[in-house]
């Protein structure tokens, strides 16, 4: 008899996730979280592999912390995960679902963009980013996000879920010259472009120190507003309490131009801006960390 | 045209800073990026930038970019349609 092994998993995967749709239905966000606690505990004792994910960033972040200490770092990371997919859950599902979010730094923000010459909005795989990011509203301009096929994907998954049209523009880096042509275009036009900062997936690159490590970060982002004359705005989405969440800009930068022969160290230096604000976030944020690979070997 | 093609060669050169390339002798069907002129994606973006500052046309998307940009021929050609509506 054969055993096909990735059915299995497909089979308990979606099981899992109806067991979640229904304790969602049933006792809202708060029993979906309950019931993350044993499911996080099981996970953590039985799967190696996201030990192994988590302490590329935990032994950085935590360099201290002996092996007891670094297990239960862990569980706090992975169980902040689940609490976001269970609120990208909750809040597809349940009428009247809703979290509260602060934006701090809007002030600053509606008046880079009244200067009318568009503004990049740059930001990264933490807290609650996909939730914060699509209910960026009353900016009174249109706001582009330039992203890769799977982050297109999620976030419509997302309003499918909600029954709602997408609220930005998306623009596909993977299509020619890595979307910068639209960006560009819409920058000239006023707009705003958000853009994910710590992921690098080909294209223009700048390395930087990042929790003591050497990192690759994507840099394209940086020439894009030193070309085109607009700021750059580092926000940063953060989880603060169950139904709260706060998106802060924890730095503002106009990148100059350069000509091609300086380029590299123009845009080193402004990556390196963007890891120290991530620094600075994940000092006052640590279980907020989204990105389960060896993020120092991209 | 050709004055054109001429204004875009220079342009290229002197704002891209592209250095030991002479204007003159950049052939019109010469690729702008890769193995061409060897520009890259952050040339690109300067490039949209100055074709608006110098001639007025702005490039709104990947498809028009990926036209206009094959060769300083059919930058020209693209610039001078625009420049008709």
């Amino acid at each position: 008899m054969s055993f096909d092994r990735r059915a299995v998993l497909r089979f308990l995967e979606a099981t899992g996730h109806n067991i979640f749709y229904v304790m969602l239905l049933l006792f809202g966000q708060a029993g979906a979280y309950l019931l993350l606690m044993p499911v996080i505990f099981s996970y953590l004792i039985f799967s190696r592999k996201i030990h192994r994910n988590v302490a590329y960033y935990m032994k950085r972040r935590f360099p201290a912390h002996g092996v007891l200490r670094l297990w239960f770092d862990t569980y706090q990371l992975v169980y902040s995960f689940g609490q976001v997919l269970v609120d990208r859950g909750w809040l597809g599902l349940c009428r009247g679902a809703r979290l509260n979010g602060e934006l701090v730094g809007q002030d600053e923000l509606l008046a880079l963009i009244a200067k009318g010459r568009g503004l990049v909005l740059l930001t990264a795989h933490v807290g609650n980013w996909q939730t914060a990011l699509s209910h960026i509203c009353g900016f009174k301009v249109p706001v582009n996000s330039l992203m890769h096929y799977e982050q297109e994907a999620v976030a419509k998954h997302y309003f499918d879920l909600r029954r709602e049209s997408v609220p930005f523009k998306i623009i596909k880096s993977n299509g020619f010259m890595g979307g910068m042509i639209e960006s560009t275009a819409a920058l000239q036009r006023g707009e705003v472009v958000t853009i994910m900062g710590d992921r690098y997936a080909g294209g223009p690159y700048a390395e930087v120190t990042f929790l003591g490590g050497k990192v690759r970060l994507p840099a394209a982002a940086y020439s894009l507003a030193a070309a085109t004359g607009a700021p750059v705005a580092i926000l940063l989405a953060a989880k603060t309490r169950r139904r709260d969440y706060i998106m802060k800009v924890w730095d503002i930068f106009y990148p100059e131009p350069c000509d091609r022969n300086h380029r590299q160290e123009h845009l080193s230096r402004w990556t390196g801006r963007f890891a120290q604000s991530l620094e600075r976030y994940l000092g006052e944020y640590p279980y907020q960390w989204y990105n389960f690979f060896d993020f120092w070997s991209q | 045209m050709e004055e054109l093609k001429k204004q875009i060669k220079e342009m290229v050169v002197r704002d891209l800073k592209l250095q030991g390339v002479d204007p003159a002798k950049i052939d019109d069907n010469t690729p702008l990026f890769e193995e061409g002129l060897g520009l890259d994606s952050l040339d690109a973006v300067e490039l949209v930038v100055l074709v608006q500052k110098h001639f007025d046309v702005q490039i709104d998307d990947m498809d028009e970019g990926q036209a206009a940009f094959k060769s300083i021929n059919t930058l020209a050609e693209f610039i001078a349609e625009k420049r008709k509506k």
